[in-house]
Order: structure tokens, then C-alpha cells, then sequence
């Protein structure tokens, strides 16, 4: 299993900041560090939302103090994998909604994707600005091996924690301070200004001069409303819900004390399905009338677009390394893992014979629910799933389990390794780029395999070295 | 700034100080029922402070017999009862979470620890404590106040956290005023005796001003001395006076770009010159009681227009955006 701290029993270049900051440091003097860091956290209000468990609904999610390291050069080849994939994903989308060049060269079978719940016939024949859909796309990796870093799913639709990404780093700032004066780790605070500078960029045909931005948050009961808030105050822009907006002859507005100020460009964090009764759901409350009819008249621009959800799919997924070559004509820089597709024979054959080796996984489903993982699974487990797989074959992937990499967390008695995934959030505007970081979730539980924050996950700063740093 | 924002942080204010002012209405209960020579008559302090706070139509158990448990139950702890304490510092606080994003980080420690600390209060505790939790609601009032005083930008937001603290407050002593109305005096005494003047000293009390009616008339209290500090002296910070210029001068605050929001201000400062122009004698001659139930539905008209205009409740036609200010 990797460890990214060591190659043998060496430190690894790339982590020789972090064993010689905790050996300045000592285990105990971090330690109460922590306690310092939770304060931090719980002052500025960044917490989740858990409801029906009693007590106070606001958690925070845990932080360790470890961060997470990527040297320069593994960087370069994450970042250049991320933004060809999203560039893929977004050409994908374009392409979906429009000639269907991809489905008409027979690459994506055309039932995965018209026949997929979150494909929207309602944008068959737009285009957005700059032909992009997924405006901010989150690429969830996962490393087995130092060379190996593999895309283990797409988020092309609202993707969610870039929030505690940028928390993690001002905490880190502010409680370790010549640790960053050494100008070895590259900041990540300009997402803000990134974010808005794209949002600009895509601005609706008919905009009247400079684009007014706003974010759209479900409210303040919805358990990621920190994060709408957080974001919108970070671009300096208006947090509005369903009832701040009205649409007339196709444009957008809010309602202020001012009269009516028109909206240019919508950063929605509200799904597809509630985002505008007209169209979709009929019984949304939190969204607005006409927000699609004013988007398809020029004069709004939804980020992310409507319709992202058809290339995030867990089925499309195995397609993307073709999506990469037929739109780039490039080879996928970051590989899928291998993946079964249970609805072709021989696929099925494999993992029926292979179950107790393997994950399987609903196509349609999400956030770890409803998959088996083999290895840890007994043999009724197995066979009873098996059944399942049977019945409807379409509906199941299946994939190695993968040694997951660890990174070292701190813990009372010393640091020990635990198992990591990363989210970079991908931005594309007039370019694709990214800011050098991502979300680093970490299993905090011994051996568990599970990152999410809802089951014993939690985050740790992730840092990028400058060229010639540490190494 | 966003109406709904606008709306939040008027509200706020509100229920901050609403949950002050019930607090200073329970204390003017305490404070009567404490006096020595009503008992041989139907006590109606307790009464008079639920009419006064306007939960009459609320109040569970029969009014005339209403005793301090009843209405401390309802009005301090009392989730379904609106204007109550627990009422008031939940609603202040989740105008505050949604309005994170236009106040700052002590405003809203202030109000989220009041909401905190008010939850691990017993109403089962003795009645003894009941002045201290008066003083501690008194005080998580000036807490908030002054978070919001030392550390807010002076912007839109601001003008309309003021706002909402003059108008609530102007409602407010307009009803501590008219719970004298409404307690019996004993028929041994007459107006201007003993426990009428006793009566009055407790309203003074309750509005925290009964030194300053010494300072400002060096004279023994009456009802004309007690009106003109409440309702007309503008050296006094709950006087309707004061009250109402506060709200003129938050609404001009504010900023005035379409016609309705002209005509609010418009109706603030035509309130407030009136109440300018106004003798205590010209008051007492109308009848106090009827003046001051006037004013408080005038109030609440006002606050009426002001959400209207401001757009709370309803979007704001396009075409009146071109309406020139100024």
C-alpha cells in the first residue's frame, strides 16, 4: 500500500517540509493546536448540516493538521489530466445537446444518454456561452501507487466543499505561519477571483454592459448553505434564493431595495430538478419561473448549465477516455480505474465469477449507497447482490478494489496513515484551469476505505510545491 | 441591497429589541405586584401587562385572575406566544443566520449566545430569579447593541437595523405607557395619591427613567410629568419623540430612489413633526390611552409602508425604478 509520506523507510521528498515541521513542532504541541484549529472553525461558522440525529445540527467536519503534499512535477500531470478531462466533458455536453456526433460515430451508445434521468430535453439545441456546460467541474482521484492516480468519478454538476478547500488553508495560515513565508507551497486563495473572472467570461449574448453575477442557495436550511455563503461573500456578490428572483419578458431579476436589479449570470448550487417549475419539478418552491426561458432567450447564463448531470453518470464514465481521444484527439493523461460494465455478457460473466474480489456499484447512485465491496462482504452478501446484478445487469458497474493511497493523520499517539482521495475543482471559462489544490478527504477511521463526511471522513490542507520546493 | 436581506436585518433588530422591551413590561408587573396596598382588592397588575402587551387574544387562562407564574409562563417562555422572550430571541437569532453574510461575526455571537444561554434556563426555577432573568434579557439587548454599534459599517444594512429598533421601540413605550390604563386603583385612593403615584414611579422604573424624571423635573411624579418624559421629551432614548426621529433620520439613512419609499419618509416626518408640535396637555385632554393606542396602530401602518416600499412582501414594479431621488 502506498504511503505517500515514504518510499521504504525514507521520507519521500515531496513530505520532507511536513516530518521536519513535526519534528520542530512535537506531536503534543500540535495536538493542542487542534483544539485551537476547531475553534477557528466553529467561529467562523463553517459547519454541515445534520438533521434528525437531535442536538445541535451544525457539525463540523473533522480537520486534521497533516497537510497533504504534491510535488511540482506530480502536480503538472494532475492539473493537465483535470483540464483535459473537463475540456472532454465539456465538448461531450455540447455535442449531446447538439449535432451528436459522438452518439451518430457509434463511441457512447445513444440510450445511455437519452435514455439517462438527467439528461434535459430542454436544452437539445442550446448552446451556452463558449459552448461550456460544466463551469466548475470537480475530478475525484485516487492514488495506488506514486506514478498511478486514477479518476475514480466526475462531478460536472454542483460540485460541493471547495469552501473547506480554502477554510483549511486560512486556518493552516494563520496558526503556522513561516511555514508558508517559505514561499514553497503555492497559495490557493485567488478561487474567488478565478470563479468570477469565468463566470464574466460567459456572460449571456444580450448583456447590457458589465455582467451582474449572483449565487443561488436552496436557503439556510439546506446543509451546504455555509458554502453558498462563504463563496458569494468571497466574489463579492449577492446571495439570493427562489423568492429574491422574478423573471419578466425573459430576464432576470432580483428584488432590491433599490427596485429590481437584473441578473446576468446565475451560479445556482440548487439542483436541476427545482431550479425552475416551468420546466421541471411543478411543485419547486425554491426555484423561479422563466429561468430557462430567459437563459435559452440570451439573457442569462446558468453555471453550471442544466443537463451537466448527463456526462457525470456512472455508466457515461466508462466512456470518457474516449470522449478524451474522439473531441482532443489526445490519450487520457489520467486514466479511468477499470471498470466492468455488468450490461455486456462477458463483463458480467467476470464479475459474477470475480464478486468477492471486486466493488460493484449501482450506475444511477451516489454518495456509497447501495454498492457492495467483495473483499469485506460475506458470502451471502455476495450471492444475494449477485441476484440483484442478474435482474437487471444494465443498472451495475463493477471495479477493482483499489489499495487506496494513505496520507499520515495526527493522532494521540503519533501520526499514522489513513486513506485520501482529492477533488481539484476544475473552472473553465474562456480557458480550463484550476487553482494548485483540491479537496483532500481522508478516512479517519483505521482501514476504512469511506472519506465521506457524513460516515467518519474528514479534510486536510493540501498543499502544491513551487519548483525546487522541499525536494 | 436585497429586500429579503433588507427584511432580515429589520427584523432582526426587531425582535432584539421586542424581547428587551417584554422584558421591561415583566418587570413593571413584578415591580406593581410588589406594592403594599392593593390587597384588598382584585390585583390587576398582572392583567393589565398581558393586555398591554397585546396577547391578550393569547393568554390561556383567565385574564382577571392572571398571576405571575401564568404570564411569565407566557411571556417569557412561551414558543407559540410571538412577542414572548423565547419567541423573540429565536426569531432574532434566525434572522441572523440568514443573514450572515451582512453583519458581522459579533453580532452574531451576540445574538446566537443569547438564543443558547436562553435555552438552558428552567421555567421551573424560583420565582426569586425572576428579576435577575429580566436584567440578563435586559442585558443581552445591550450586547447586541453594542456589537452592532462598535462594529458595523454604517451602510444600508445599518439604516435598516435602526430602523427596526426605533419602531419597535416606539410600539414599546407606547405600551408600557398604557398599562397604568389599565390597572384598577384601589377605591381608597384617588388619582394623584398614594399608590397612583406609587404606580407611575414603577412604570418610570420599568422604562429604566425614574432618575431621570428627578434630573430633568425636580418634582414629585405625576402622570403629566411621566407623558412628557415618555412620549415627548427627546433627551429621553425611549420617548415617542425620539423614537420617531430616529426613524426619520434611519429612513432618510436608508435612501429614497422610488415613489412609495418617497411617500413612507414622506409620512415619518409628518408623524414626527406632529409629535413635536404636541403639548402633554393637548394629550392628557385627548385621553392617554386613546392617544396611545392611536400611535401604536400608527406605528405599525408605518411599518406596514416601510416593508411595502422596501419591497418584503411584494416585488417592486419595474417601472418605478425610474423614479429620480433627489
Amino acid at each position: 500500500m502506498f504511503n505517500e509520506m515514504y518510499l521504504g523507510d525514507d521520507v519521500r521528498p515531496e513530505y520532507k517540509i511536513i516530518a521536519d515541521w513535526v519534528a520542530r513542532e512535537g506531536v503534543d504541541a500540535l495536538l493542542a493546536k487542534r483544539a485551537e484549529a476547531e475553534a477557528l472553525f466553529r467561529r467562523v461558522g463553517i459547519t454541515f448540516a445534520v438533521y434528525g440525529e437531535g442536538g445541535d445540527p451544525e457539525r463540523l467536519i473533522p480537520f486534521d493538521m497533516i497537510p497533504r503534499v504534491f510535488g511540482a512535477q506530480e502536480w503538472r500531470r494532475i492539473e493537465a489530466g483535470c483540464i483535459q478531462r473537463t475540456r472532454a466533458l465539456n465538448a461531450f455536453l455540447a455535442d449531446v445537446y447538439g449535432a451528436r456526433e459522438i452518439l451518430k460515430a457509434g463511441i457512447v451508445p445513444a440510450e445511455l444518454v437519452t435514455g439517462n434521468s438527467a439528461y434535459e430535453p430542454v436544452m437539445e439545441g442550446y448552446t451556452p456561452p463558449l459552448g461550456v456546460f460544466s463551469h466548475i467541474c470537480g475530478v475525484d482521484l485516487v492514488r495506488v501507487s506514486p506514478d498511478e492516480t486514477y479518476v475514480l468519478e466526475d462531478n460536472c454538476r454542483t460540485p460541493s466543499g471547495v469552501s473547506y478547500l480554502l477554510q483549511n488553508r486560512e486556518v493552516m495560515e494563520r496558526m503556522f505561519p513561516p511555514l508558508f513565508a517559505s514561499g514553497q507551497i503555492r497559495p490557493v486563495g485567488q478561487y474567488g477571483d478565478m470563479l468570477a473572472e469565468a463566470m464574466a467570461e460567459v456572460a449571456p449574448p444580450n448583456c447590457p454592459g458589465e455582467p451582474t453575477l449572483a449565487l443561488m442557495t436552496p436557503g439556510h436550511f439546506n446543509s451546504a448553505y455555509y458554502e453558498h455563503s462563504f463563496l458569494a461573500d468571497l466574489m463579492g456578490i449577492e446571495l439570493v434564493e427562489g423568492q429574491d428572483l422574478f423573471v419578466d419578458a425573459d430576464v432576470l431579476y432580483m428584488r432590491t431595495t433599490r427596485g429590481p436589479e437584473r441578473v446576468d449570470v446565475l451560479y445556482r448550487r440548487i439542483d436541476d430538478a427545482f431550479l425552475d417549475p416551468d420546466v421541471f419539478r411543478a411543485d419547486s418552491l425554491l426555484g423561479v419561473s422563466g429561468i430557462i426561458a430567459a437563459m435559452k432567450a440570451g439573457n442569462l447564463t446558468v453555471v453550471n448549465a442544466p443537463g451537466s448531470g448527463v456526462a457525470d453518470d456512472k455508466a457515461v464514465y466508462t466512456y470518457v477516455p474516449d470522449m478524451v481521444r474522439f473531441y482532443l484527439g489526445e490519450e487520457p493523461i489520467l486514466p479511468n480505474v477499470p471498470t466492468w460494465k455488468c450490461g455486456k455478457a462477458e463483463d458480467l460473466a467476470h464479475v459474477l465469477d470475480n464478486i468477492d474480489t471486486l466493488v460493484v456499484k449501482e450506475v444511477h447512485g451516489s454518495g456509497g449507497y447501495g454498492m457492495l465491496i467483495g473483499p469485506t462482504s460475506t458470502k451471502a452478501e455476495c450471492a444475494a447482490y449477485a441476484e440483484r446484478l442478474k435482474a437487471a445487469p444494465h443498472e451495475f458497474i463493477a471495479q477493482p478494489t483499489l489499495a487506496l493511497s494513505t496520507s499520515p493523520v495526527l493522532t494521540e499517539s503519533g501520526l499514522v496513515p489513513r486513506h485520501v482521495d482529492l477533488r481539484p475543482y476544475v473552472i473553465s471559462g474562456r480557458e480550463t484551469r484550476l487553482i494548485p489544490g483540491g479537496l483532500t478527504r481522508v478516512a479517519l477511521r483505521e482501514g476504512s476505505l469511506v472519506v465521506n463526511s457524513s460516515q467518519g471522513g474528514g479534510v486536510k490542507d493540501t498543499w502544491v510545491l513551487e519548483d525546487g520546493g522541499s525536494v | 441591497m436585497l429586500s429579503r436581506t433588507a427584511m432580515g436585518l429589520f427584523w432582526m433588530s426587531r425582535y432584539v429589541e421586542r424581547a428587551e422591551n417584554t422584558a421591561r413590561l415583566l418587570d413593571a408587573g413584578r415591580r406593581m405586584e410588589a406594592l403594599p396596598a392593593t390587597r384588598a382588592e382584585r390585583s390587576t397588575e398582572w392583567e393589565s401587562i398581558v393586555i398591554a402587551s397585546g396577547c391578550k387574544s393569547t393568554f390561556p387562562h383567565d385574564i382577571e385572575a392572571a398571576t405571575q407564574d401564568q404570564v411569565v409562563g407566557h411571556l417569557f417562555f412561551d414558543l407559540d406566544t410571538p412577542s414572548s422572550i423565547a419567541s423573540c430571541l429565536t426569531a432574532a437569532r434566525e434572522n441572523a443566520r440568514a443573514m450572515r453574510n451582512a453583519i458581522t461575526s459579533e453580532v452574531w455571537d451576540a445574538t446566537n449566545e443569547a438564543l443558547a444561554r436562553f435555552r438552558t434556563m428552567s421555567p421551573d426555577a424560583p420565582h426569586g430569579d425572576l428579576a435577575e432573568r429580566l436584567d440578563w434579557v435586559k442585558e443581552r439587548g445591550a450586547l447586541v447593541r453594542g456589537a452592532i454599534d462598535g462594529t458595523l459599517l454604517r451602510n444600508e444594512g445599518y439604516q435598516f437595523i435602526e430602523l427596526g429598533k426605533w419602531l419597535e421601540r416606539m410600539d414599546a413605550t407606547a405600551r408600557l405607557l398604557d398599562v397604568k390604563y389599565h390597572v384598577l386603583l384601589p377605591h381608597a385612593y384617588e388619582v394623584g395619591q398614594g399608590v397612583d403615584y406609587l404606580q407611575w414611579l414603577q412604570i418610570l422604573r420599568a422604562a429604566g427613567a425614574a432618575r431621570a424624571y428627578r434630573h430633568i423635573y425636580r418634582r414629585a411624579i405625576d402622570a403629566k410629568g411621566v407623558a412628557d418624559l415618555l412620549v415627548l421629551n427627546p433627551l429621553s432614548p425611549r420617548s415617542l419623540v425620539t423614537c420617531s426621529d430616529g426613524i426619520a433620520q434611519s429612513l432618510t439613512g436608508v435612501g429614497v430612489r422610488l415613489a412609495p419609499q418617497r411617500a413612507v419618509l414622506n409620512r415619518a416626518y409628518a408623524m414626527r413633526d406632529a409629535l413635536h408640535r404636541l403639548s402633554v396637555d393637548e394629550i392628557i385632554e385627548f385621553g392617554l390611552h386613546e392617544w396611545l393606542t392611536e400611535r401604536i396602530a400608527e406605528a405599525n401602518m408605518l411599518a406596514t409602508e416601510i416593508s411595502k416600499a422596501y419591497g418584503f412582501d411584494a416585488p417592486l414594479e419595474a417601472e418605478e425604478s425610474q423614479v429620480q431621488s433627489q
